[in-house]
Order: structure tokens, then C-alpha cells, then sequence
């Protein structure tokens, strides 16, 4: 069990800076990004096709890669922030579910249903902890999350920035007539958050299955994971994303429990709402 | 007002009736009509199969047809739907009358229709047979090894080729595949006598990480794996045993991996990846065995793969039944040729092909071994003969 754990870390850690990522674009612009994980893919697929039809060395496509993804998520942002700027977190979140769908499709469409051929940018272990070897991947994932997390923790309480992101999530017309540039700090944060998924994914993808909709739906165990901090605690998003990885890897190992492992983040996601909505009487919670 | 509307009515139904009727009837001097159900859009897509049974239909027609008729060939889309499936079955075999369906491929199509193909006396040669029903049902009799005894055959090339000790099996299981891929390694134990080291049944299909099993594969004492993937799976469990420093594992892959693509994504193979190919491996540009096959494919621009070569020999077979046919060709007549039709052979097949009047239909023991090894991106052939499932 402790080896199926540790083994559940590296997919861990990919769900807690996606989570880190999703928290960050509730609390700061108040949408639930369903296509966090999908951006990711568009921009990593099109960094390989660069690479390999394009002719670019490796390097070059990985940057652009990542650019395109951030680029990409910096154009959602735009059009939910002109379009539905008044708009409640429901609809702003639910306009993120057709660009899901349109970017699956979308990267059907380009580059077929055939594996791509990701070029390692990670490959092998980096050490082992009683007789379980830990990847290189594991190692740069979860210390990315931890990073990312403290960093924006950082950034929000620490820097003018940051204050002036706060007051917009927290009071967003106020904060405007006061004469915080709204938009563009959207945009930042829809480009920033852009930015980490597509790294994280291109490190990712080449050592795990990475057809679109494997790598556009992880999007389902990261917002379990950043559901129990409520899409607000950054640190426990990155706590939630590891306790999943490494509770799917545990239950791996368990032939019994291997079926349940699927469903960990479904049970996870209802688990969290449950337990949130305790004290609500049925009426007020509807 | 009912009045004025009865005859109205009564006319509309006579017309639909006799329109319904006329449509029962298939021309005697008309196009032959031949269909096929296939994964053409949807997550998995399996074009190729019937591209190449079309283009060898067209060149049978530009050749002046089968006794001067025309062969007027249907590849309707299943999207992997189920409703689509029999919705597109029911098109072929109720409303284009098709006397056969040929070169279908399709995750679901057999399961779906083969109680149905049975009820409209319909026969179906499918290119790549895939689902257990495929292989099961009297009236489907697919041109492919299917992936149950590719399994029996590759965990034969590894015990009795490779001489692999410790060897594991991590099935992906979907439907009610399971009971068929025991019975596949249990056919492998009865020929040997060994037994697998280590069976987990619980790999998921699509899975993100293979870590967890891979570890606990490992943790076995596994030296060997037979696995049942498509292709990004096993491509996301090859990275995770890189990932994890196993390099001394062998792979003993099935045809679904076998493909141009996927050894390009795949450099590191700890100690290889075998597959018996279903079909002579069209990777060996050179053989002559391929050549009629791929200079067809090439001249419509048809994808060189395994796909290609099922729908290919799937319209080839059918098209010799129907030139050695005499008197009408009609469903039923049909049906009775691949009944009692002999046996052909061809050179991209280690085993003749024949329909017949058996209950079910997975005579097909042959394949052509071939290996992909560590850091070369590139299938190599791997022996010099068919790879046979030994008669018992």
C-alpha cells in the first residue's frame, strides 16, 4: 500500500498545481476553469506538431508551446471578461465547458487520434525511498505545486498586485471605480494560470497516456482536489491533490479496490460537497 | 373534416406501403449493394478498413464488375454509439438491401448487430473483428486474428520463442472481454504447460497514470508483460516502467499497438516490444507478399496499416466468392456461396480464409512476429515464418 502511494505521487502532484491553478482562477476571477487542463493539451499537442512537422528544434516548440497555451487562456479570459463581466460565477464557468469540448474536438480535428510523440523533457528515477523508486517527474510536480502555491500566496498578501487582485475578486465594481485596471489583471491571471498548466502537462504527457481527452480530463481530479480548500485555500488544494494521487495509487494495489480507484475523485467531489453543505437544511441548500 | 382527410391518409399509407415494398426488391441487373458498419468519427476511429475494401471494389468495377453488375459499396459511421450501430445496420440490411456487409470495423458494431444480422439471414466479413461477438456469432466471420488468440500468440512467441521466464499478464478489460482473454492464456498454458507469474486484471482503459500497476508488477518479479492496450495506453505504461528505471521487462504486445506512430512515441522499450502482426507486416516494404496490397493503397491514398490490410483481404475474399457464384446474386444466394465456400488462401495471411456453416467464426491462428526494440523508433520483422496456435 505505502508503494502503491508513493507510486500515486507524480499523478499527485499534476492534480495539485492544476488544483493550485483552478483555486486561483476562482478566488481571482471568479470563474471554475473547466478547460484548465484542456488548454494545457491544445498548447502542448501543438508544441509536438512544431516540433515534429514544423521542423523546430525541440526546445523552441516546447517554449512556443507553452506560450500558445497561455496566449489561448488569455483569449477565454478576454471573452468572459468583456462578454460576461456582470456575469455570476455559474455562467462564467459554464462558458469554460464549451471551450473544453471545443478544444478536444478541435485537437481531433488537427492532429487525429493517434498518439503524439512527446519527447521526454524529464525521463527515469531520481532516487528511492525504500524500494520505491521516485521518477524525475514525481520530484518536479509535486515541488512545482508547492512552489506555485506558496508563491501565489505570496504575490496576493505581500505585493501591490496581489492586494489589488483581492480587492477585485472580493469587490469587483468597487475596485474598478477605484482604479484597478480590471482587465488586464484578469488577463494576467487567465495567462498566468495558462502559462503553469501547459508546463505542467508538457512534462507530464510524455510519461503518461496523453490522447487529448485523457489530458483534457484531468481537469475532473483537480477540481477534487481544489474542492477541499473550496476553491479558496491554496494550501489545502495542493494537500488534495496529493492525498488523491496517492490515495489511487494505494487503492492500485488492492485488486478488490482497483475498480473504486476510478471513482476516487467522483466520491471525493461528493464526499466534499456533502460535508460542506452539513449545516444547510434542505430547502436553503437546494 | 375527418372525411376529408381519410382518403388523404388512406393514400399516404398505400403510397409508403408500395414505396416500401419496391424497396424489398433488389434489381436483378442493378448494382450489387454491399455495406459496412464502422468507427469512422468518435474517440477510437477505424477508417482505413473500409477505405481499402472501396478501393478494391472500385477497381473491381472499373474492371467491368462481378458478371457485368456493379458493387455499390456502403460505409456508414457507427461514431461509436451504440444507437448509431444498429441505427446504421438497419439502413444497410432493411433499407439499401445489401446482400452483404464487408470490411466493417468498429468497437461495438458486432456486439451490437449480430443478433440482428443473424434475424435478416445477412452475412458480414468484417476487416478487423474486434469485440468478443465478432468472433462468437454464426453469421460474422472477420478476415482478422482478433485480439484473443493474438494473445495466446504472443505469449507463445515469448515462453516458446524469447524462452521468457516470470512472465505477467496487465488486462484491460471492457465489456464482457475478461472470460475471452482467460481463455486465450489459458490455451497458452494448456499448449506449454507454464503458467503466468502474475495476472491483475484491473488496468483501466484511458487511465492517466500507470504508475500504481506498474510498480506492483514490478514488486511481483514480473521479467515479462503481455498486455491487451491501445495504443496511448500503452504508450503511458512503457513511459511509467521508464519512469521507474525497469528496463529489464519484455513486452508482449498485441496488433492494436502495431503501428507507425506508435514507435515513433516510444524510444525506450526496456528490453522490447513484440506483437504477432495479424496480417504479414506492412512495415517490410519489400516483400512481395504486400506489394498488389500496398501499390492499391498507395495509388487512393489509403493509410499502410493494419487496418487497411483487414478491409483489403475482407473485399478480396468476398469478391472471389461472388465471381465463382452462378445464377443470381441475392442475399440468400449470398449467403449460401460463403457458406459452402472453399477455403483461400493469400500471401498476407498465415491461415486460408473460409466463412463456412459453423456456429462461430475464429479460425484464424496465425501471425507474423515482429519487435520494436529499445531507442530505434522503428518495427523490425522479427521471424521468418507464421507464428501458428498449435491444433490440439
Amino acid at each position: 500500500m505505502v508503494q502503491g502511494a508513493l507510486a500515486g505521487l507524480a499523478a499527485g502532484g499534476l492534480y495539485a498545481v492544476l488544483a493550485v491553478c483552478l483555486t486561483l482562477m476562482s478566488r481571482l476571477v471568479r470563474v471554475v476553469n473547466f478547460a484548465q487542463a484542456a488548454t494545457g493539451m491544445f498548447g502542448s499537442y501543438v508544441g509536438v506538431a512544431l516540433s515534429v512537422h514544423g521542423g523546430l528544434p525541440e526546445w523552441l516548440a516546447v517554449v512556443l508551446g507553452v506560450l500558445l497555451g497561455g496566449l489561448l487562456s488569455v483569449l477565454i479570459g478576454w471573452v468572459v471578461s468583456t462578454w460576461l463581466a456582470e456575469a455570476g460565477t455559474g455562467t462564467r464557468s459554464a462558458v469554460t465547458v464549451a471551450v473544453l469540448l471545443l478544444l478536444i474536438s478541435l485537437s481531433f480535428i488537427l492532429f487525429g487520434n493517434k498518439p503524439q510523440p512527446f519527447q521526454a523533457l524529464l525521463a527515469g528515477p531520481a532516487f528511492t525511498v525504500g524500494g520505491v523508486v521516485i521518477s524525475q517527474v514525481t520530484v518536479v510536480t509535486v515541488a512545482l505545486a508547492v512552489v506555485i502555491a506558496f508563491a501565489a500566496r505570496l504575490i496576493l498578501t505581500k505585493t501591490p498586485v496581489g492586494i489589488s487582485l483581492r480587492a477585485l475578486s472580493e469587490r469587483p465594481t468597487t475596485a474598478e471605480l477605484l482604479g484597478i485596471p480590471a482587465k488586464r489583471l484578469s488577463a494576467a491571471v487567465w495567462g498566468a494560470t495558462g502559462l503553469i498548466s501547459t508546463v505542467i502537462i508538457v512534462i507530464v504527457a510524455p510519461s503518461q497516456s496523453n490522447d487529448a481527452t485523457s489530458l483534457a480530463m484531468l481537469v475532473v481530479p483537480a477540481a477534487a482536489a481544489a474542492l477541499l480548500g473550496g476553491f479558496r485555500r491554496l494550501d489545502l488544494a495542493v494537500v488534495g491533490g496529493l492525498v488523491l494521487g496517492m490515495l489511487q495509487g494505494a487503492l492500485a494495489q488492492v485488486d478488490q479496490l482497483s475498480v473504486v480507484r476510478n471513482f476516487v475523485p467522483f466520491l471525493a467531489i461528493v464526499g466534499l460537497l456533502v460535508w460542506s453543505q452539513r449545516k444547510e437544511v434542505w430547502d436553503a441548500a437546494r | 373534416m375527418m372525411r376529408k382527410f381519410l382518403p388523404a391518409l388512406a393514400s399516404a399509407v398505400l403510397v409508403t406501403l408500395v414505396a416500401a415494398g419496391c424497396a424489398g426488391t433488389a434489381d436483378p441487373n442493378g448494382p450489387i449493394v454491399v455495406g459496412s458498419v464502422n468507427a469512422l468519427s468518435g474517440p477510437a476511429t477505424f477508417p482505413e478498413s473500409s477505405q481499402a475494401a472501396k478501393a478494391v471494389f472500385d477497381a473491381a468495377n472499373a474492371a467491368g464488375g462481378v458478371h457485368g453488375r456493379k458493387i455499390e459499396y456502403h460505409a456508414i459511421d457507427d461514431k461509436g454509439d451504440p444507437a448509431a450501430a444498429a441505427a446504421a445496420a438497419r439502413e444497410i440490411v432493411g433499407g439499401d438491401q445489401a446482400v452483404a456487409l464487408v470490411g466493417s470495423s468498429s468497437l461495438i458494431e458486432c456486439q451490437i448487430n449480430a443478433k440482428y444480422y443473424q434475424q435478416e439471414k445477412v452475412l458480414s466479413i468484417s476487416g478487423i473483428g474486434v469485440d468478443p461477438s465478432c468472433f462468437t456469432s454464426p453469421n460474422i466471420g472477420p478476415a482478422n486474428v482478433g485480439p484473443f488468440h493474438d494473445m495466446t500468440l504472443t505469449l507463445l512467441y515469448g515462453s516458446e520463442v524469447l524462452h521468457l521466464q516470470d512472465m505477467c499478464a496487465l488486462l484491460e478489460i471492457a465489456g464482457n472481454t475478461l472470460p475471452y482473454y482467460r481463455a486465450a492464456i489459458d490455451e497458452w498454458s494448456k499448449i506449454t504447460g507454464k503458467k503466468l507469474k502474475y495476472v491483475d486484471a484491473t488496468v483501466p482503459y484511458n487511465g492517466s497514470d500507470y504508475t500504481p500497476y506498474i510498480v506492483k508488477a514490478r514488486a511481483a518479479g514480473c521479467k515479462a508483460v503481455t498486455v491487451n492496450p491501445v495504443e496511448p495506453d500503452s504508450i503511458g505504461q512503457l513511459k511509467a516502467a521508464q519512469a521507474q528505471g525497469w528496463k529489464d521487462v519484455t513486452w508482449l504486445l498485441l496488433t492494436s499497438v502495431y503501428s507507425e506512430q506508435y514507435a515513433k512515441a516510444v524510444s525506450d522499450a526496456g528490453k522490447g516490444v513484440y506483437v504477432p502482426a495479424e496480417f504479414y507486416p506492412f512495415t517490410d516494404p519489400s516483400s512481395p507478399r504486400t506489394k498488389e496490397w500496398r501499390d492499391l493503397m498507395t495509388r487512393n491514398n489509403i493509410p499502410l496499416t493494419s487496418f487497411s490490410q483487414g478491409g483489403y483481404l475482407a473485399a478480396k475474399y468476398f469478391l472471389q466468392v461472388l465471381n465463382g457464384m452462378q445464377g443470381d446474386i441475392t442475399r440468400e444466394s449470398v449467403t449460401k456461396a460463403l457458406r459452402e465456400m472453399k477455403p483461400i488462401t493469400d500471401p498476407m495471411v498465415g491461415t486460408p480464409y473460409v466463412f463456412g456453416p459453423g456456429q462461430t467464426h475464429h479460425d484464424n491462428i496465425a501471425g507474423w512476429p515482429v519487435k520494436l526494440a529499445t531507442g530505434t523508433n522503428r518495427w523490425e520483422i522479427s521471424g521468418t515464418d507464421w507464428l501458428r496456435i498449435p491444433r490440439r
